[in-house]
């Protein structure tokens, strides 16, 4: 197997998730109770006009028919129009974007930075306080509730001292001036970005000082070490060197649950963003943005392990070189 | 004889995971829960969903008296005033008053005489919520009698306040009495405008109350039979924790959160490892287009994002607090189902398994006899790893408002705090206990299940 085919299998792969998810976004919403036209129609309207909409809608086509036309404004990015604001949902959900991607941006960044430097720090000294540190850091991450975290910062640092905005992403009306519009995004990223970092930074350090353990434990790194290399020169350059890549692609494969998290920090800061977005549609039995919020969260998804695979496939040398059973 | 070995391997084992202080800690956390979810009743009178006006909405815990600044709110009072707590007040005469049976009681009128039954209240604090009496009464008079009840409350000052008066003739059969402070037509009897809090008014002194009851007949004596009288004052201080926005109990909503936890957690968990088990054997043990079949649905289930579905599809279907269970349990069979998979790869190879298939065995025999108990010690620790998973995947669901309504859940409580201003109230005792159980929880499942999987798992065995 050379590395362009493992790619294409990935890339077939990464499509037969897509047309699956596809095709349970658009099923799940024909199958749900009531049909979605009658959110939008008045009840004192005639059997006409809400025949005429059904047609407008496409309602009235066979579900293969429909199906298709779906599929095809998929393809186009054409989301329909969110029930609520009556404007494309694409639109909509293009304007919260960069908000969901600036604080999942940051957070990741650092909690990345902190954790690894955690875990190798932890490896680095074996036995002591910083490895039960990390362990107990690592336990925090699974089992304390994220929302029941982001509830006692924004109780403690939004409402006991308010030193923090409570919600929304930046103040309203914003203020005048670049650098005090930075400050004031500033200002309300501090909250959510630390909730996310205290939460997840546990399981990179955890993670990184396992690997970073075993990678210590093989014959190059003694050899490294009886050339006479000093320890911190071994551990940069040689055990870290090779922890690399797969870190690299965790990243990637974590950038996921990442997305699906943002559901919740986003609802508890109002943060103007996609995952709250899909919420509140949802709330609201606003069909088209729901689904349409969905089909952008999956998608994202589906290109993140696309690209994880792809990651994955150029560092790891067995792929990339094409070594292996097909050669 | 393989009795006994069983009977060995488990002392062994039990033995193993007390020896490990995490599994000791997990299963004193877990005993503790179970504990607190068996014994729920005998921890809290109230209900958690239907129990409500216990108290002023947002009533702080009745501890916070000690507090700065708490000391003069009215603490809830929920009694009962039996036949043994109405008494002669001084100077007055409590006529023929019998109890009857359980602390119901009776009163014989004297023609032309008040009877009256009083109750002393010594009233220290500010004035409470709404309050409301409740008692069923009938009375046994002959046809030309004519009895006055009535239910008065006398303040320090002797003003009384007759919030109940009603004129019977003849006898009348069991009915129900209930004075409530927010009735109109009690407002108008006592002289206020329908924006006056009765309450307020009424309790505004502090000192000796009077509860009166009063009756009179002319004719001949009448029998008036009265049930305890429920006595209801919404304080502004309440319980272990206080009360939500509904003046509902949040102790008896942290106490029945953990039966619900627990059970919401176990069974999805139990619902995922067996559908993962089943798929795992049938996988590794069928392989060919079965395995790449039900692995790449696996891979599928992975890469669609468990949260933003969750929230969809318990919004269309949820509600019903099974409903989210099974919806949990379909997103968290595959890593189970990938553990079972590759253990039954390697017992594939192993001797016993080639004897069964060679002696004509067949498959689905093989795969319920030869690898499924073989199998099982894995899954078992699977299943306890699972739980934490399920109890957060619900409580987050719950706390986002897409639980059911129905059911009290910790996710449920922590929506209401937030939704209904327990964080401008500050009050945390109403933020703190749920989320502090969930995590307690789930963390006691973590614990017990990475002993078990040390100890279970064979891949640790060999490293050992």
């Amino acid at each position: 197997m050379n590395f362009s085919s493992y790619i294409l299998r990935r890339v077939v792969y990464a499509l037969i998730v897509l047309v699956v998810i596809v095709t349970i976004n658009f099923f799940i919403f024909r199958v749900m109770p009531g049909d979605p036209v009658r959110m939008i129609i008045d009840p004192k309207w005639t059997p006409e006009m809400k025949a005429a909409l059904y047609e407008q809608y496409g309602l009235t086509k066979p579900l293969h028919e429909q199906f298709f036309i779906y599929l095809k404004s998929l393809l186009t990015l054409d989301l329909g129009l969110s029930f609520t604001s009556s404007r494309p949902v694409m639109d909509e959900l293009l304007e919260r974007l960069p908000n969901t991607v600036l604080l999942l941006g940051i957070a990741l960044f650092i909690e990345i930075l902190i954790g690894i430097s955690i875990g190798i720090f932890a490896a680095s000294k074996r036995g002591s306080s910083i490895e039960s540190f990390v362990t107990g850091a690592g336990l925090f991450t699974h089992a304390v509730p994220t929302f029941f975290l982001q509830l006692v910062l924004l109780l403690i640092f939004g409402f006991v001292i308010p030193i923090f905005p409570i919600r929304g992403t930046m103040a309203a009306p914003p203020p005048v001036g670049g650098w005090a519009q930075f400050l004031d995004r500033v200002h309300h990223l501090i909250l959510p970005v630390f909730s996310l970092v205290v939460i997840n930074f546990g399981s990179w350090a955890l993670y990184t000082r396992n690997a970073m353990v075993e990678a210590l434990g093989q014959d190059y790194i003694i050899t490294a070490r009886a050339k006479g290399l000093t320890k911190k020169r071994v551990l940069r350059h040689h055990a870290f060197r090779s922890i690399l890549p797969p870190i690299v692609t965790l990243i990637f494969l974590s950038l996921p649950s990442i997305i699906s998290g943002a559901v919740v920090t986003e609802t508890i800061f109002s943060w103007y963003g996609v995952g709250r977005y899909l919420l509140d549609a949802t709330m609201k039995q606003d069909y088209p943005a729901a689904q349409g919020a969905f089909y952008f969260i999956a998608l994202a998804t589906i290109i993140c392990n696309f690209v994880a695979d792809i990651v994955y496939g150029l560092v790891d040398p067995r792929i990339r070189v094409g070594g292996g059973e097909g050669k | 004889m393989k009795k006994r070995g069983f009977w060995v391997n488990a002392t062994k084992f039990c033995r193993e995971f007390i020896s490990k202080p995490q599994g000791r800690l997990g299963l004193i956390i877990l005993g503790l829960f179970i504990f607190v979810a068996v014994a729920a009743p005998i921890l809290t009178p109230y209900d958690p969903i239907d129990d409500l006006y216990l108290a002023e909405g947002m009533a702080k815990p009745a501890w916070a008296k000690v507090l700065p600044g708490n000391s003069k709110l009215p603490v809830t009072v929920h009694t009962r005033l039996g036949f043994n707590e109405w008494q002669v007040a001084s100077g007055e005469d409590l006529h023929n008053a019998e109890e009857i049976k359980e602390n119901a009681f009776a009163i014989k009128t004297t023609p032309g005489e008040f009877s009256k039954l009083v109750h002393d209240v010594n009233y220290k604090t500010d004035p409470p919520g709404n309050f409301h009496f409740e008692t069923r009464y009938s009375i046994d008079a002959s046809e030309e009698t004519t009895t006055v009840l009535a239910f008065v409350i006398v303040d320090p000052n002797g003003k009384e306040w007759r919030l109940w008066e009603k004129k019977i003739f003849g006898s009348l059969k069991p009915q129900d009495l209930l004075i409530d402070s927010r009735q109109l037509d009690l407002k108008t009897r006592l002289g206020l405008t329908i924006f006056d809090e009765a309450s307020k008014v009424i309790f505004a002194k502090k000192g000796q109350y009077k509860v009166l009851l009063r009756a009179y007949s002319e004719g001949e004596p009448a029998i008036i039979t009265m049930e305890p009288v429920a006595v209801n004052i919404q304080g502004k201080l309440h319980g272990v924790l206080g009360a939500d926005h509904m003046g509902g109990d949040l102790w008896s909503q942290l106490i029945y959160g953990a039966r619900i936890s627990l059970i919401i957690g176990i069974v999805a968990a139990l619902i995922a490892v067996f559908i993962g088990t089943a798929i795992g054997i049938a996988s590794g043990y069928i392989g060919g287009f079965v395995d790449e079949f039900f692995m790449r649905l696996a891979d599928v289930m992975l890469s669609i994002p468990t949260m933003p579905v969750l929230i969809i599809l318990s919004s269309l279907i949820g509600k019903n607090i099974w409903n989210v269970v099974i919806l949990i349990a379909l997103f968290s069979w595959t890593s189970t189902a990938r553990i079972v998979r590759s253990q039954t790869l390697t017992l594939k190879e192993r001797a016993f398994v080639e004897a069964a298939r060679a002696s004509g065995a067949s498959k689905t025999y093989t795969m319920l006899v030869h690898i499924l108990p073989n199998v099982i010690p894995l899954v078992f620790a699977a299943l306890v790893l699972l739980i934490p998973g399920a109890i957060l995947y619900e409580a987050t669901l719950s706390f986002l408002g897409l639980g059911d309504p129905t059911t009290p859940t910790w996710g449920r409580m922590l929506h209401n705090a937030r939704s209904f201003g327990a964080f401008t109230m500050r009050a945390w005792w109403w933020i703190l206990p749920p989320g502090l159980a969930i995590t307690l929880l789930s963390l006691s499942f973590v614990f017990i299940g990475n002993t078990l999987d040390e100890i279970l798992n064979p891949r640790n065995k060999e490293r050992a």
